[in-house]
């Protein structure tokens, strides 16, 4: 008898290490092994076409970054597009959450048609958009609508004071059903029987949203911001396909600036250094959010 | 059951590393499968495959006509050569910098083909880093005398050939006849235009001007925000009085940043601030009409023969009103053997046979580019090259084509120029005007970064 319990816990410790080995190995192999190298090589001046040709140069590398206004150009513009879209983003995907969580027939469609762009690429939206907001008007849809109605056209991606938002916009557009959906999974977890006794208590739509929902949501809403603030500082793939950082760096952020450095220019040593700074970037703002959004119970 | 825990996770260890490993057998197996099947399975094809030269290519994926090129070009190639086996890959190029980054990547993990295609500019940034060697021994003086000079020109690097190409391009004005009429431009002055006596700037801003409407605009100059811009107005630079980098290849103070280059740059750059061309050209804008004309690659007029609707025409790149200097874009894809290649001499012969004289034409034709070697001219399937509109390309390219800088800097230029102009495009069409302090700010950093690079990487 005691032979087999410890025949089938050796056998449950096997199967678990056979879960979960995979996925440790890989971890190590794709994320602690490049995250060692990033800073290794940090330190060193090493194009990206000179693999054997390496020289140590301490920290130069992070001296010249924290001198290159380019480099706080794009941090800039990742801190704005993190402080806009995040709340932008998270109470567009409430507000939807809220719009197809109930049961009304038909509203299946709109929760499908809502979630449809997390299901393209964002590089075919970028593509799209693109043209969507083309300046011209025979061209560019929002354009034609704009002139249309008497207005004037506008560079939305070719003017540095509209770049970024147009940006932000179709981002929030973009990411939004994916957050919708986690909030309608918050929204299950809330109880009816609350909702209820806050009828039979005479409470309107509204106060059931501010006593009831927002406050049984808590816990969804601090997760959906701190992934989408982790998402949005990683933005890379809208600037590249639709204004290749520009106009002016207006859209230039870490990652894409992380990237020019890296590869187009070959800076590769450099490039680690911009990532390693990037990383730390990234680890304060989570805490920095997390305690932000951590209430004494 | 720590015990067991560590067997498995070092079990598991094992096989993701076997797995690694056995990528390169199973590709050499299944190569050799291949190889045998090509050979017609005799026994005797088999034996040789397995002593064959296996080489590698990686060149862009690209139009049917050409990768049907590649399929046929490359079998015939096993067929005859059962001792050098060829494997094509085609990698998406995807927008103008994906490629060389696919490269870049190679090269860090040591894992480039055996032959590569490398844009023109590039080869001398891939030449002085060492990641290609030298074809002299390959092509020969007399060789390279069929060869077109901007050609021999661009792959050379040091005083060496280090790829060879077998298309060439070429950058001319194209004008939709119907919309210049319309706007009361002569066309039939256009069409007269000699390769000595082609229209200015000026000319070419009075035609953007008059031909600027509503539904269209006069003219269009970004051929994409990539290599594109350095690609498609360097001729403007030229033509001015300064190139963009000196000869040798180690200085851009003084050139990109020039005087002649900020006054280059502000004409362009004015033609976006009035309104005549735009700073979103859409895909094909002057296919589907809304430009009047463009400055448009030689590949274009395939495109337009197939598919416009209007009647069209093409003339020779417009030349600077102060020094009327001719001066055409060139270069294009080029092979060039790695230092990853094992058996560099089975790479050479390969290489030669790939740019002989009808190889060079079949291969242009389907790309519908010029060839490279004056000798394709006379086969068939260049015939078409010796009628307007296509002749006045390899006019072009005899006469008047100037390759790219070669420094090893390119990269780091290209990259860097680009982002400059298309801040001074978006500039000029936000302030509907242009300002040429803000364009030399531009054009100094520019220079500034050339010269950083130039200085860490290769100043002896």
């Amino acid at each position: 008898m005691v032979k087999s319990k410890a025949i089938k816990k050796q056998s449950e410790s096997v199967a678990a290490a056979a879960f979960v080995g995979p996925a440790f190995v890989l971890l190590i192999a794709f994320l602690l092994v490049p995250m060692i190298y990033t800073v290794y090589f940090s330190v060193f001046r090493y194009q990206i076409m000179r693999p054997n040709d390496i020289t140590f140069i301490n920290i130069e590398n992070y001296v010249k970054l924290f001198k290159d206004p380019d480099f706080w150009h794009a941090f800039r513009n990742t801190l704005y597009f993190t402080i806009v879209v995040v709340p932008v983003q998270s109470a567009l995907a409430l507000a939807l959450a809220l719009l197809v969580a109930s049961k009304t027939r038909g509203v299946a469609f709109f929760r499908t048609m809502y979630f449809a762009p997390q299901l393209t690429s964002m590089v075919v939206i970028s593509i799209l958009w693109t043209i969507l907001y083309n300046s011209n008007p025979s061209t560019g849809l929002i354009n034609s609508l704009l002139t249309s109605l008497g207005m004037e056209s506008i560079n939305f991606l070719s003017n540095p004071r509209t770049a970024m938002n147009s940006i932000i916009f179709m981002s929030a557009w973009q990411g939004a059903g994916y957050q919708m959906m986690i909030f309608i999974a918050g929204l299950q977890a809330i109880p009816s029987s609350h909702y209820e006794a806050a009828s039979v208590d005479g409470a309107n739509s509204f106060q059931k949203l501010i006593y009831i929902t927002l406050p049984g949501l808590k816990s969804t809403i601090k997760y959906v911001i701190m992934i989408t603030m982790i998402q949005a500082m990683k933005l890379f793939t809208q600037p590249y396909v639709m204004t290749k950082g520009g106009p002016q760096n207006a859209t230039k952020t870490l990652v894409y600036y992380i990237y020019t450095e890296g590869f187009q220019e070959g800076n590769f040593g450099y490039a680690c250094s911009a990532a390693a700074v990037f990383f730390v970037i990234v680890v304060t703002m989570s805490l920095v959010m997390k305690r932000l959004t951590t209430t004494k119970e | 059951m720590k015990k067991n825990l560590m067997t498995v996770l070092a079990a598991l260890m094992a096989v993701s590393l076997t797995a690694c490993g056995g990528a390169s057998a199973n590709t050499t197996a299944s190569s050799a499968a291949a190889s045998e099947t090509s050979a017609g399975a005799a026994s005797s094809s088999a034996a040789s495959s397995s002593d064959a030269a296996n080489l590698t290519i990686w060149s862009p994926t690209d139009k049917e006509s050409v990768e049907n090129w590649w399929t046929e070009k490359i079998g015939e190639w096993n067929a005859a050569n059962p001792d050098i086996q060829v494997t094509r890959e085609a990698i998406d190029r995807s927008d103008s910098y994906a490629y060389d980054n696919k490269v870049a990547t190679a090269v860090t993990s040591s894992s480039l083909p055996d032959i590569f295609f490398v844009d023109g500019p590039q080869v001398s940034y891939y030449a002085a880093n060492g990641i290609i060697v030298p074809l002299d021994d390959y092509f020969t003086a007399d060789d390279l005398k069929d060869f077109v000079p901007s050609t021999v020109a661009q792959c050379t690097y040091d005083g060496k050939i280090y790829a060879m190409s077998a298309t060439e391009s070429s950058v001319a004005f194209y004008y939709n006849k119907d919309m210049l009429r319309e706007a009361g431009v002569d066309v039939d002055d256009l069409d007269s235009r000699t390769v000595d006596n082609p229209i200015t700037w000026s000319e070419m801003r009075d035609i953007a001007e008059k031909c600027t409407t509503a539904d269209h605009v006069g003219t269009h100059i970004i051929m994409d925000h990539g290599e594109g811009l350095p690609y498609a107005l360097e001729p403007m630079y030229i033509s001015n009085g300064k190139d963009y980098i000196n000869d040798s290849g180690d200085t851009a103070e003084g050139y990109v940043n020039s005087d002649e280059a900020v006054k280059t740059s502000a004409f362009l750059a004015q033609l976006i601030a009035d309104g005549y061309a735009n700073i979103e050209p859409i895909t094909d804008e002057f296919l589907n009409k809304a430009c009047a004309t463009m400055l448009g690659g030689s590949w274009d007029v395939s495109v337009l023969s197939e598919n416009a609707d209007f009647d069209w025409g093409v003339t020779y790149y417009p030349v600077s009103d102060a020094t009327k200097k001719a001066v055409s874009p060139c270069g294009d894809w080029s092979a060039a053997i790695s230092k990853d290649c094992k058996d560099t001499a089975a790479a050479g012969k390969f290489l030669q046979w790939l740019m002989n004289t009808d190889n060079v034409a079949t291969y242009a034709a389907a790309i519908a580019k010029p060839a490279t070697r004056n000798s394709s001219y006379e086969t068939e399937a260049m015939a078409e090259y010796k009628n307007y509109p296509l002749s006045l390309m390899v006019e072009q390219l005899n006469n008047t084509a100037s390759p790219r800088p070669r420094t090893p800097s390119y990269a780091s230029f290209s990259t860097k120029y680009a982002e400059a102009m298309t801040n001074i495009f978006s500039a000029a069409a936000s302030d509907h005007k242009v300002d040429e302090a803000y364009i030399k700010e531009q054009l100094d950093s520019v220079a500034a970064d050339f010269t950083e690079d130039y200085n860490t990487y290769y100043a002896k």
